[in-house]
């Protein structure tokens, strides 16, 4: 069971209103797209949910149990992955090393041998085994985005934010990006997933969540949301992606 | 992808500390000068305080300016304790330790705490308090008072041997202590926390290291291993003065040899103690002191510009040329002289292997340029 | 009552020297985003040449300000032409001018030995002249120190306000990229200002030597002040600089009354600490987010 439930959460940062009272939920098994313009809110709102920022205000709830504060490391462990826009590898690291961290932690923490064992198959999952042994610094943009998501999935989350997974990636990279999402879905894994590529989010979330300057100006059904008044002008004069 | 053996490098530790346990007997039997045993000593002494130094900082990546802090915690703690108080000697030596742990882990809980607290402004704060518990020390009299603590009429146990025997022993138990305490780590969880913490301390914390515990481990055990070494050192020392235990000198040797030998794996500050010493002794004895400061600032500066991942695992990817230049060393030393001590060989055989190993030439494996040296160390660590 | 009052004009005019000495560096750290150790070198050395040029040849010790300042603003430069060849980061920085200065303490170790070097009165006639203010005495070369950084600082503070030059230290300061694209040579300006920080290491190495004498390991005691004086100013800014200079030097001034010389320096690490835990962007810095 993966119910998260957020209320009112709000975040500054000296006078800019990052988050100026966001609400929502993600259900179980659900895909929930969360888009906006520059600027939103979107990727604040992520790394608030998973603990990397702590909200000013509001109240964050896993499972009925409160999680405002909990320090990131602790909310991991219950079950909250998060990959980064831009990939974010231990540089000094392999890509192995790298997926065999969190495997060492979490709720259920191997030795640094066995991770290192276990890591192997989420490189497979993701296609990266080749390059297990290869410094990061070798890998290319898209196989640094599968690294993030192979290193997120191993520490075994029941829910998972991806962080514009997509962007920077030329049409053929962005294709396979959407099938590998559709893959981790598959495995019972619930997606929250940040994009400004507006047409692939509503072609794969089952929801759709639109923040605007830091708040939500829609939430539901991917088709009818995106038609909606308030968001068509909060996308007005912005740069549309129309790939 | 070799597998690492984790247990290998301890155990082998143990074997040649307890070999070298019968050293003093060896040096008694054959004639040898003591000389031997207090350069021993010296070796000793610096690597427990290297290694307890890279533990926290070489793995972690908060450079810590303030092992003199640690260090003279554990000095004074015998100087005070056992000289002025009477306590027993051996269990002061704990005491010491135990005292530098507690003002680790007191940093630690403050200074952790506050985010912004990273990187150059974490080395100047334990510089800064590294300072200020040595003014502390100076103005109460309790401690020093600006007057200095002889210790040249400690009593010492009996069972350890004469005066060298017994420095040499205590200092081969805390050197090996520390060396060990590191092996351990770098192959454990804390370890692996601790260099993800190295590269990315936020993301490290979203994957579930538990960075703040992790940290204070870390600091908590180099505060205790360099206190401990300290309160040892205290007996080699004869006079104990502010001046002279917290001055820049520790800290300075301790981070020039900790990237010398390479800060990412345990066997660099020993090999950098042992070269570093080596060689600041025997140009001391040849009247260079001052060359041997130059050449400590050159080799820092190298190592920071052409070789980020230290000695140690330079020589490990060229084994070749490395041997070639001890040999070639060991050759000069005969040749250039002075022959009057197994150390001034040993000097020369470092000097080679060193220079050799210096050389760009290709390595063992052809690995991709960019960021190739330390993601090559990386390989390496894990590998063996 | 003119112990304290005297204490604290003391402490204002030694605030005056720690204000050149720190300038550079809080210049340097701020803006280049490189903490130079050797710059304590250089304002030893500078002190040291002064006092040679005073003993060897009789020259005024304010006269030396003409030859150490360009001897030492090529130094800065040429070692930030280095850096920038190296693409040496901010914290390689720190290690490698930390070996740099071992290197120039091993030389003035050589070159001078290890005894204390001090110009005599008749070589510095002004160590021992002093202007009086009703009870209170401004000894020549703090007062003269303290009036050439007040100069400095506002000489500093119109070259970073009015000039073309203190515009691109100011945009390279808050975006090296955009002030690229803006036609700014990032490397020159760098060099420039490197080359202006070790001028002013010049200019109170000269001060320095007017005021006390020198040996080898001087260079370590002014970490502290210096460290602080950047830290609690905010890096990169010249009134910061000022300002935390004055309390600093305040500061060390009245722990001398209060406990003797050993007090000051104690003192300042204090404040040091007190500002990397509860403000460590400093008076005039921004707050980090």
């Amino acid at each position: 069971m993966a119910d998260l439930r957020f209320e009112n959460l709000v975040k500054h940062f000296g006078g800019v209103h990052a988050l100026d009272g966001v609400s929502g939920h993600v259900g179980e098994g659900e895909i929930v797209g969360l888009v906006g313009p520059n600027g939103s809110g979107k990727s604040t709102l992520i790394n608030v949910l998973s603990g990397h920022y702590e909200a000013d205000s509001g109240k964050i709830v896993l499972d009925g149990e409160d999680i405002t504060d909990r320090p990131a490391h602790r909310i991991i462990e219950m079950g909250l992955a998060r990959t980064y826009q831009i990939p974010r590898p231990f540089s000094t690291m392999t890509a192995l090393e790298n997926v065999s961290v969190p495997l060492m932690f979490g709720s259920e923490p191997m030795s640094p041998g066995a991770a290192r064992e276990a890591a192997l198959e989420w490189l497979e999952f993701t296609g990266l085994d080749a390059y297990a042994d290869e410094p990061v610094s070798s890998l290319n943009l898209h196989q640094l985005k599968y690294l993030e998501l192979a290193r997120a999935l191993a520490a075994r989350p029941r829910l998972v934010f991806l962080d514009e997974v997509l962007s920077g990636l030329n049409p053929a990279e962005v294709n396979e990006s959407i099938e590998m999402v559709r893959r981790i879905h598959a495995s019972g894994i619930t997606i929250v997933i940040v994009e400004h590529l507006v047409r692939v989010v509503t072609s794969l979330a089952t929801r759709i969540m639109v923040l605007d300057r830091g708040r939500v100006i829609a939430d539901g059904d991917p088709t009818e949301v995106m038609r909606q008044p308030e968001v068509v002008t909060a996308y007005l004069g912005k740069r549309a992606q129309s790939a | 992808m070799k597998k690492p053996r984790p247990w290998l490098a301890p155990a082998a530790t143990l074997v040649i500390a307890v070999a070298m346990w019968f050293y003093p007997d060896l040096v008694d039997a054959a004639g040898w000068p003591i000389f031997y045993l207090l350069f021993a000593y010296t070796v000793f002494f610096w690597t427990a305080q290297a290694s307890s130094w890279n533990l926290f900082t070489g793995f972690s990546g908060y450079f810590s300016f303030g092992q003199g802090a640690f260090y003279g915690v554990g000095v004074y703690t015998v100087g005070v304790m056992v000289v002025k108080r009477g306590w027993p000697l051996l269990p002061t030596f704990l005491v010491g330790g135990i005292l530098a742990a507690a003002l680790g882990l007191s940093i630690g809980l403050v200074v952790f705490r506050l985010r912004r607290l990273r990187g150059e402004i974490f080395a100047l704060m334990t510089l800064a308090v590294a300072f200020v518990l040595g003014a502390v020390a100076r103005i109460s009299s309790t401690i020093d008072g600006g007057q200095g603590i002889p210790l040249s009429s400690v009593p010492t146990p009996e069972a350890l041997g004469t005066h060298p025997q017994m420095i040499f022993r205590l200092g081969l138990i805390t050197a090996v202590l520390a060396v060990v305490v590191a092996q351990v780590v770098q192959h454990s969880r804390l370890g692996w926390g601790l260099f993800s913490i190295r590269d990315d301390e936020d993301v490290a914390e979203t994957l579930g290291v538990p960075t703040f515990r992790f940290k204070m481990i870390a600091l908590g055990l180099t505060g205790f291993l360099a206190g401990l070494s300290g309160a040892v050192h205290a007996l080699q020392v004869s006079y104990v003065t502010i001046e002279e235990v917290f001055n820049i000198r520790v800290p300075l040797m301790v981070i020039l040899m900790s990237i010398l030998g390479g800060t990412r794996h345990w066997m660099g500050p020993v090999l950098g103690a042992l070269v570093v010493h080596t060689m600041s002794d025997r140009l001391n004895r040849a009247g260079l002191e001052a060359v041997s400061d130059i050449i400590v600032g050159a080799l820092l500066i190298l190592m920071i510009v052409a070789m980020k991942e230290g000695l140690y695992l330079r020589m490990r990817q060229r084994p070749l040329i490395t041997a070639i230049g001890a040999a070639v060393g060991v050759a000069g030393g005969f040749v250039l002289g002075p022959l009057d001590s197994a150390v001034t060989h040993l000097g020369y055989t470092l000097l080679g292997a060193v220079l050799g190993a210096m050389i760009p030439v290709g390595s063992r494996r052809q690995r991709p340029e960019r960021g190739a040296p330390a993601a090559q160390a990386i390989e390496e660590v894990v590998g063996g | 009552m003119s112990l304290w009052a005297q204490s604290i004009v003391s402490g204002l005019l030694s605030g005056g020297l720690y204000a050149m000495m720190s300038l550079g560096m809080s210049l340097s750290w701020g803006v280049l985003k490189i903490i130079n150790l050797a710059h304590f070198s250089f304002i030893l050395f500078s002190g040291y040449i002064t006092y040679q040029l005073a003993f060897s040849y009789g020259w005024d010790p304010f006269l030396a300000i003409v030859v150490c300042v360009p001897v030492f603003a090529l130094a800065g430069m040429a070692l930030q032409w280095v850096f920038d060849k190296l693409r040496i980061s901010e914290f390689e920085s720190l290690l490698l001018t930390f070996g740099l200065f071992i290197i120039f303490e091993s030389v003035t170790s050589a070159i001078w030995t290890a005894d204390f070097r001090r110009m005599d009165t008749v070589q510095n006639p002004y160590q021992s002249q002093s202007v009086w203010l009703g009870d209170l005495a401004l000894p020549v070369p703090q007062l003269a120190a303290f009036l050439v950084a007040l100069v400095i600082a506002l000489g500093t503070r119109y070259l970073m306000d009015r000039t073309d030059f203190g515009r691109a230290v100011r945009a390279l300061s808050q975006d090296r990229d955009i002030a690229r694209a803006f036609g700014i040579d990032p490397h020159r300006v760098a060099m420039q200002l490197a080359g202006l920080a070790a001028g002013f290491a010049a200019i109170a190495g000269v001060f320095v030597a007017m005021s006390r004498a020198l040996f080898p390991g001087l260079a370590v005691e002014w970490f502290g002040i210096v460290f602080s004086v950047v830290i609690l100013g905010g890096l990169g800014s010249t009134l910061g600089t000022l300002i935390a200079a004055a309390i600093v030097g305040v500061v060390g001034g009245i722990a001398t009354v209060i406990g003797g010389p050993p007090l000051a320096p104690l003192a300042i690490f204090l404040v040091l600490i007190a500002t990397l835990l509860f403000r460590p962007q400093g008076i005039m810095g921004r707050s980090a987010t």
